[in-house]
C-alpha cells in the first residue's frame, strides 16, 4: 500500500518537511502520473502537482478568488457560503487550476459570499455552526490516491473551501475535541483520521476553539504572521496528536507532528516554548528509539551522578521545591524527636546533604541541648570511583563540630533502595559513648523524591517498605512529585506530565531568579530529564513514576503505616519560607488530609507527608 | 576625642550644666560611655547601624560588636518561644559565624525582600510576611555549611576550590554591612 511506503519514506529520518516531498513525488510516479521535476515541491508534498510555471497563474486566480469572495456586499452570509462550499466538490487535486477557476466562475456567477473564508476569523466561526464544512484531507485521500503528507504547512486559503463528504464528519469532529474525548474509532482509516488530528486551530475566540472541531490551519510560511495565543493553541494540540499517534503506534504521523510541534513551539515565547521543546525531543526519542546507549534508552547519556547531582543543586537553589521539602521534613523529625538523647536519621537520598545542616542546627538550639546524633546516607555508586558520599559525611562532620552537636555518619552505596536490608541500616555502632547505650535510638527515615523510582521495579516498593518496618522508626517523611505520572495509558501519562511540567516551568520562569538564567537553564535541564524519562521510556527504564500523595497513601497504609498530620510549624515555616523567594506570590502552600502541598498558584506540585509504623504492631516506641 | 583632663572636667561640670540648662536635661558625651551608645546602636536597624559604623573609629568597633548585633537581628525578627536570647543560642550563631554575618547573609536580605513584597502588595499583605530566628538560623546554616571545604584528603585544595555558596542566592544580594 502507498501508506507502507510512505511510512518508510518518511521514516528515513529527519530531513525535514520538505524532504517529504520527493518521496511522495516518486510514489506519484509509480502511480503512473508522469510528472517531472518541473512540479513545485511545496504543493506536490500535499497532493497538489502544480507546475513551478504555472505557480503565477495559480496565485493570481487565488487571489481573484479572494477579492471575490472578499468584497461581497452580503456579509456573513452563512448559506450562500456553505452552498458554495458544498457544491464545489474538489475532485481532482493536482489540478489547483481548474479548481480555482470553478470557484472564481461559482463566485462570479451567484452573488459573492460572506467574508473572506480565506482570513482565519470567518472560516472558524463558519464551522462552529456548519460542522461539514471541514477540510477535506479524508475527502481527498478517498477520492485520490495520493495519501497527504503529514504536515498542515500549507496556504490557508487552498483548503478552506473544501467540502467533506458527510462520511467522516463526526470522527473528524471527534478527533479534534480536546483530550477529553476517549473514544476514538480506531478503524482502517486510522492513518487519515491521525493526519485529521494535526489540524490546528486558528481561533479568534480562543475561548470556544477547543472545543471546536477546528479546521483552518495555521500557516507556518515565513511570510504568514502566526498569532501566538494561536499557535499555542495548536503547539497543545499537536502535543496530545502526537502522543496519541504514538500510542497508536501510528509513528508515521508522529513523526511529522513532532517536527511540527519544534516548529510552532519555536513561536511561543518563555516556559511554553522550553516545555514544548523538551516534549518535542522526548517523543522524537520515543519515536525513533536510538538503539540502548549503556542501558539508558531515550535518554541523554550523559547519564553520570556527578552531573545529575549538579543539576541537582541548581534546582535546589532556583524555586522554593526541594528547600520546602527539606525544611518541611527537618520541622517533622524535629518534633518527632522532641525528648530524645540519641537519634538516627536514614536518608534514603543523601546527595550533598543540604538537607541536615538545618536540622542539625535546630538541635543544637533545642531546650535541653543537642542529642547525640546519627547519620546514615544512601547513595548511588559513583561511576569514578570517588566517594562522594564520604566526603558529604566529611563535611557534615566538620559543621557538626562547628556547632557542637555528637555527630556520627555511616554511607552506604546501593543502585536501588531494594538492595538495603535492615540490619545495614540499624548496624549496631558498638563504640559508641558508654552511657548512652542504656537510651533508646529513636530512628527517623527520610525519603525526598526517592521512593517513586521504586515503582519500575514489581516488589521494589514493598520490599523496601518492609525494610522500613524493620527499622522501626519513630517517623517516616515522603516527599514526592505531587502528579500521576504512571497512570494507565500513555496518553493519560502524557496529558499530565504536559499539564505538570508546564506548571513547573511557569513557576521557575516566574520565580524570576535574581541570581542569573544560569540556574533556571540548569533547572530547567534537571526537569527535561525527567520529562525525557516519563515519556520516552518503558519498563525498568522508566524510574520516574511519579505518583499522587493519594496514590501514595494507599501505597502506605497497605504497607502498615498511618498518616501523621504535618503540624502548623511546619505550614508558617513554609509560608514564611516562600514569601522570600522572588516569586512568593505564585507559590502556595496548602494543607490536605495532614499532608502539606507546595504549588504554583492553583496546582499543587510537590508534597510532603509524614508516617508512622501502624499501632497495630506492639511496639512502645510506634506510639505517640 | 577629648584629653582625660577635659573629661572629668565636663563630668564635674555636669552638675553645674545641669542647673545651666532646662531641668530634665542630661547631657552626656556619648563617645565617653561606650555601652551606653552600644545598647543604642543596638536599637537601629541593620542599614542605619552599618552607615552609623562610618562615622568614626569608636562607632566602628562599637558597630562590630557581636551583642550589638545580637540585639538588632532580635529586634528585627520574630522569635518564637521564651528562649530569646539564651547563652546555647549565642554559642551556636557564634560557631556559625556571628550576628553581624547572620544579619549580612540572611536576615537584611530577607527583610529586604520581604519590604519589597510589602510595598507591592501595600500594608494588607498576608500574615506570616515577617522572618522568623528559626528560619534565618536554618538558612544561614545551610550557607556555613556550603562554605565548607571539603573534607580529609582534600584539605590541601581547599585554599584554591572555596566552594561558592549558593543556597542564600535566591535572597538576592547580601545587604553588605562591612
Amino acid at each position: 500500500m502507498k501508506l507502507q511506503r510512505e511510512r518508510q519514506g518518511n521514516l528515513h529520518g529527519g530531513r525535514g518537511w520538505y524532504g517529504a516531498a520527493p518521496e511522495m513525488e516518486s510514489e506519484k510516479k509509480k502511480a503512473a502520473m508522469a510528472e517531472d521535476s518541473d512540479v513545485d515541491e511545496l504543493l506536490a508534498a500535499l497532493g497538489y502537482k502544480v507546475r513551478s510555471s504555472n505557480m503565477a497563474d495559480i496565485a493570481q486566480k487565488l487571489e481573484q478568488a479572494e477579492m471575490a469572495m472578499g468584497s461581497s456586499a452580503v456579509a456573513n452570509d452563512d448559506a450562500l457560503f456553505f452552498q458554495l462550499a458544498a457544491d464545489t466538490v474538489h475532485y481532482n487535486p493536482s489540478d489547483i487550476s481548474t479548481w480555482v477557476d470553478n470557484i472564481l466562475s461559482e463566485l462570479n456567477g451567484p452573488p459573492p459570499v460572506s467574508s473572506p473564508p480565506l482570513n482565519a476569523p470567518a472560516p472558524l466561526e463558519q464551522q462552529k455552526r456548519h460542522p461539514e464544512a471541514l477540510p477535506s484531507d479524508a475527502e481527498q485521500s478517498s477520492i485520490t490516491t495520493v495519501e497527504l503528507p503529514l504536515s498542515t504547512r500549507r496556504p490557508a486559503q487552498v483548503y478552506d473551501l473544501e467540502p467533506l463528504p458527510a462520511v467522516n464528519v463526526t470522527r473528524a469532529r471527534g478527533r479534534f475535541a480536546y483530550s477529553s474525548d476517549p473514544q476514538m474509532d480506531v478503524v482502517d482509516p486510522s492513518p487519515r483520521d491521525s493526519k485529521r488530528i494535526k489540524f490546528c486551530s486558528s481561533p479568534p475566540s480562543s475561548s470556544s476553539s477547543t472545543n471546536d472541531a477546528a479546521t483552518s490551519t495555521a500557516s507556518n510560511l515565513p511570510a504568514v504572521v502566526v498569532d501566538t495565543q494561536e499557535a499555542g493553541i495548536c503547539l497543545v494540540h499537536a502535543l496530545l496528536a502526537c502522543a496519541e499517534a504514538v500510542e497508536q503506534g501510528n509513528l508515521q504521523a508522529a513523526d511529522t507532528l513532532v517536527k511540527q510541534i519544534t516548529v510552532l513551539a519555536a513561536s511561543q515565547g518563555g516556559a511554553m516554548r522550553k516545555v514544548a521543546a523538551y516534549f518535542a525531543e522526548a517523543l522524537a526519542r520515543r519515536i525513533y528509539r536510538p538503539p540502548p546507549l549503556g542501558g539508558a534508552v531515550g535518554c541523554p547519556s550523559f547519564d553520570s551522578v556527578a552531573f545529575d547531582d549538579m543539576l541537582h543543586a541548581h534546582f535546589y537553589e532556583s524555586c522554593p521545591y526541594l528547600k520546602f521539602a527539606h525544611f518541611t521534613a527537618n520541622q517533622v523529625i524535629l518534633e518527632a524527636f522532641a525528648g530524645f538523647r540519641r537519634v538516627h536519621v536514614i536518608d534514603f537520598g543523601m546527595r550533598q546533604g543540604l538537607q541536615w545542616p538545618a536540622l542539625l542546627q535546630a538541635l543544637a538550639l533545642r531546650p535541653g541541648g543537642p542529642p547525640s546524633f546519627r547519620l546514615t546516607g544512601i547513595g548511588p555508586p559513583q561511576p569514578d570511583n570517588s566517594d562522594a558520599l564520604q566526603e558529604v559525611g566529611w563535611k557534615l562532620a566538620q559543621f557538626a563540630e562547628t556547632i557542637r552537636v555528637d555527630f556520627r555518619y555511616r554511607g552506604f552505596v546501593a543502585s536501588s533502595l531494594a538492595d538495603l536490608e535492615p540490619s545495614m541500616l540499624l548496624g549496631k555502632n558498638s563504640d559508641d559513648c558508654g552511657g548512652a547505650e542504656n537510651e533508646p535510638e529513636v530512628v527517623a527515615v527520610n525519603s525526598v523524591l526517592e521512593l517513586h523510582r521504586l515503582l519500575a521495579r514489581p516488589g521494589a516498593l514493598e520490599k523496601v517498605l518492609g525494610t522500613i518496618r524493620a527499622v522501626r522508626p519513630r517517623i517516616v517523611t515522603v516527599v514526592e512529585q505531587e502528579a500521576n505520572h504512571n497512570g494507565g495509558t500513555f496518553r493519560e501519562r502524557f496529558t499530565e506530565a504536559l499539564r505538570y511540567y508546564s506548571t513547573m516551568f511557569d513557576s521557575l520562569e516566574g520565580g524570576g531568579k535574581s541570581g542569573g538564567g544560569r540556574d533556571q537553564v540548569m533547572s530547567e535541564l534537571y526537569l527535561g530529564r525527567q520529562i525525557c524519562n516519563v515519556v520516552a521510556c518503558e519498563g525498568a527504564e522508566r524510574r520516574e513514576r511519579h505518583e499522587a500523595v493519594e496514590q501514595w497513601r494507599e501505597r502506605l497504609t497497605g504497607a502498615g503505616f498511618e498518616s501523621v498530620p504535618i503540624g502548623s510549624n511546619a505550614f508558617k515555616q513554609a509560608s514564611m519560607l516562600l514569601a522570600l523567594f522572588a516569586g512568593g506570590d505564585g507559590y502556595r502552600v496548602e494543607e490536605k488530609d495532614g499532608s502539606l502541598t507546595l504549588g504554583w498558584h492553583t496546582r499543587p506540585l510537590i508534597a510532603a507527608s509524614a508516617w508512622r509504623v501502624a499501632a497495630a504492631a506492639a511496639d512502645p516506641r510506634s506510639s505517640r | 576625642m577629648r584629653r582625660p583632663e577635659e573629661e572629668e572636667e565636663e563630668e564635674e561640670e555636669e552638675e553645674e550644666e545641669e542647673e545651666r540648662s532646662s531641668p530634665g536635661w542630661r547631657r552626656i558625651p556619648i563617645n565617653d560611655n561606650a555601652d551606653l551608645l552600644a545598647e543604642i546602636l543596638g536599637r537601629l536597624d541593620g542599614r542605619s547601624l552599618a552607615v552609623a559604623g562610618c562615622v568614626c573609629r569608636l562607632w566602628s568597633a562599637l558597630g562590630r560588636r557581636e551583642a550589638v548585633w545580637e540585639a538588632v537581628c532580635y529586634r528585627q525578627v520574630a522569635v518564637a518561644g521564651a528562649s530569646a536570647a539564651s547563652g546555647g543560642t549565642r554559642s551556636v550563631v557564634a560557631a556559625l559565624g556571628g550576628y553581624r554575618r547572620l544579619y549580612r547573609l540572611c536576615i537584611g536580605p530577607a527583610l529586604d525582600r520581604l519590604a519589597g513584597v510589602r510595598r507591592r502588595q501595600g500594608p494588607a499583605a498576608s500574615a506570616a510576611r515577617h522572618v522568623s530566628l528559626s528560619l534565618a538560623l536554618s538558612l544561614f546554616s545551610i550557607d556555613c555549611y556550603e562554605r565548607l571545604g571539603g573534607g580529609g584528603g582534600r584539605q590541601q585544595q581547599q585554599q584554591q576550590q572555596q566552594p561558592r555558596p549558593t543556597s542564600l542566592l535566591f535572597l538576592g544580594q547580601p545587604v553588605d554591612v562591612s
